[in-house]
């Protein structure tokens, strides 16, 4: 149960609620036995179809009757059915979810339902090798995509959507460039910088168009490097955006923009002289420079810095002092 | 406020009586994986005999389900992977497994691992490394874990991997603390912690928490209290628990509680639920409150019992305190 406030009740309200309930239990209890028992009877009729509706409608997180409904429709319905009327079956099956997920946007068996919808839908309606062959397939998952980002508009962080947003991308029949992702990660990221779900899909999209050779790397870096420098002074205190930099930044990245992001950290810090995330930044930069770049750097200077910044932020940010005194007692070690 | 675990007993017994609510009957399809919450953080405060041992051991048994060999969440559910450990971490905790077809229930969980190592939750094919975990988990307890490709688990898992050193419900997923959980507790059973970015990793963790002293899941999310067993569970498989503050996360469990009819809520002042008081209670052992008993963050069981079935990883709790400051 989540984000639910406690009333105290009375007794006599106690007793008032469950008079009230008495009437939805007993016609909820009874409509589970009755789909049950269908179940159990292996009864794959559109009449046992309907009542597993009714049921969901109540409860949309009883696993079991999605199941018997997936098999009412796989061992009753579909074999009788001609592929028409089975991609009828299918958009209904859409149709209903989408109401149930609307109400009930965090249910993983609503999502999963609708997967195995699109899964299932079949060829046509053109012949095969013809133009429209998997014309229902291509509207189901397009008009998907569209009813999940629109799910994406209301809760932009549920991550049930991100998740099946993605799932959609890589598996729809006419996949879209994968560039286009670009555009809507930018999207959402300047609608709201905080919005850590949009950057994190944006890192795996720019590793993957980066691996195959769609861009290129260096100078879409060097876009990104300017996209998260207005962040950051947007909100210097949203931790997305600083994530982002150090993904950015990498491992292996060179010394001269290593040396350059640093300044732009600390200029920032001059303005900001309590940010706890320029502080925290600067401390993993330098720690770089002193583990990559030994030769071309002060290390003395560099470890005094560090060793300051620590002990700042051990004052700032006093719930993870252990951490900051651990990286300080291993600043000697580099 | 301290922990009143009396009135927490008695919430939890309590709780196989509310037939005359609605919540309780729409709440079956997870009566199982309740059963074990209940169970668990009874013996987390030391009263593992609140719950009568033969009525729970009878009710785990009447949710096998024969058709499939698994178990479901309710008598006439559908076996699935969540409610099938839940049984299994009952019957351990209850000394019953004598009760079970062990051979049929390895074959149904071994079954339900993909060719990419990921786990399904049941036939269906909905998969998660919640799933994944769930079946490492369930194989190492029955003693079958050579049973499972692990190699192919372990692969699955680093795909899952991010760049903030999270893991995600499946490759390209963001990172949860819940799937950090299961992640880096498989990868405990598996005896591949190698796999994990250590200090990247308790860095993204230590920043769940938040000026309440509550954990959140993910970066500017609520806090929660489940998200105090997500956390430090992963954190003491690390042996990091040292980079939260634990008075002030202790202080928010503690806040959480219902004073009046006992229980944990998400949050302070909010509606309570086994779930999250079982969670609640979890990590506060983690944290070494004063007179709960030690749980093992790989299991979420018993760790006294994990020991002495010789399944005991390298965890550190924080010690355990003898007074409440």
């Amino acid at each position: 149960m989540h984000g639910i406030k406690r009333t105290r009740l009375t007794q006599e309200d106690i007793q008032a609620k469950k008079q009230r309930e008495q009437t939805k239990i007993t016609e909820y209890l009874a409509l589970t036995e009755q789909v049950l028992s269908r179940k159990k009877h292996k009864d794959w009729s559109e009449d046992a179809l309907g009542l597993t509706s009714k049921l969901l409608q109540v409860n949309p997180e009883f696993y079991t009757v999605w199941n018997y409904r997936r098999n009412i429709l796989l061992q009753g319905l579909f074999p009788r059915g001609t592929p028409e009327q089975n991609n009828q079956l299918l958009v209904v099956e859409l149709t209903m979810t989408m109401g149930a997920l609307k109400s009930h946007p965090k249910v993983y068996w609503i999502w999963n339902h609708r997967r195995w919808c699109l899964e299932n839908i079949p060829n046509g309606p053109g012949e095969a090798q013809e133009d429209g062959a998997d014309g229902w397939k291509k509207s189901a998952w397009d008009k998907d995509l569209f009813v999940v980002e629109q799910m994406l508009d209301v809760d932009s962080r549920n991550f049930h959507a991100w998740n099946y947003r993605r799932y959609i991308l890589s598996n729809m029949p006419k996949p879209r460039p994968e560039k286009t992702e670009l555009t809507y990660t930018k999207q959402k990221i300047l609608s709201n910088f905080s919005n850590f779900s949009a950057w994190h899909q944006r890192s795996k999209v720019l590793s993957s168009l980066w691996a195959s050779g769609k861009l290129g790397e260096s100078k879409s870096k060097e876009n990104e490097f300017k996209l998260i420098r207005d962040a950051m002074y947007t909100d210097p205190h949203d931790q997305s955006v600083w994530m982002y930099h150090r993904w950015l930044v990498g491992n292996d990245i060179s010394q001269e923009v290593l040396e350059r992001e640093i300044e732009t950290i600390q200029e920032l810090l001059a303005e900001q002289p309590d940010s706890k995330w320029c502080l925290e930044s600067l401390v993993h930069y330098k720690r770089m420079q002193l583990k990559n770049h030994k030769e071309k750097v002060d290390t003395q200077v560099l470890t005094g810095e560090c060793q300051r910044f620590l002990a700042h932020l051990g004052e700032l940010d006093p719930m993870r002092s252990r951490r900051y005194e651990k990286i300080a007692s291993q600043l000697n070690t580099i | 406020m301290a922990l009143d675990i009396p009135l927490h007993v008695q919430y939890i017994q309590n709780l196989g009586q509310s037939h005359d609510e609605l919540a309780y009957h729409l709440t079956a399809h997870l009566r199982l994986n309740a059963v074990y919450w209940g169970l668990a953080a009874l013996c987390t405060m030391g009263h593992k005999e609140a719950l009568d041992r033969e009525e729970m051991i009878q009710f785990v048994m009447s949710c096998w389900d024969e058709e499939a060999g698994g178990f479901g969440a309710h008598p006439d559910h559908d076996a699935h992977l969540l409610s099938t450990l839940s049984a299994i971490q009952i019957l351990i905790m209850q000394d019953a497994l004598d009760k079970l077809d062990i051979p049929r229930v390895v074959s149904f969980i071994v079954s339900l691992q993909q060719p990419s190592g990921v786990f399904a939750g049941d036939t269906f094919g909905e998969i998660d490394t919640r799933f994944l975990a769930c079946g490492s988990m369930a194989l190492s307890l029955l003693g079958h874990l050579d049973k499972m490709n692990k190699e192919k688990a372990v692969e699955y898992i680093q795909r899952c991997k991010n760049f903030d050193g999270g893991f995600g419900s499946c490759v390209g997923a963001e990172s949860h603390s819940a799937q950090v959980f299961v992640c880096v507790a498989a990868l405990a059973i598996l005896d591949r912690l190698d796999v994990v970015d250590t200090d990247t990793l308790s860095w993204w963790l230590s920043e769940r928490q938040q000026p309440s002293g509550g954990l959140n899941g993910r970066p500017q999310k609520l806090e929660d209290v489940c998200y105090s067993f997500w956390v430090l569970s992963a954190l003491s498989i690390l042996n990091k628990l040292d980079y939260i503050d634990s008075d002030k996360l202790t202080a928010f469990i503690l806040s959480a509680q219902d004073p009046e009819g006992g229980g944990i809520a998400d949050r302070p002042g909010n509606m309570v639920d086994v779930f999250h008081t079982h969670f609640g209670v979890a990590g506060l052992s983690l944290l070494g409150y004063p007179n709960l008993q030690d749980l093992d963050p790989v299991y979420c069981m018993p760790a006294d019992l994990i020991t002495r079935m010789g399944l005991r990883k390298g965890w550190k709790a924080l010690p355990r305190r003898t007074t409440t400051i």
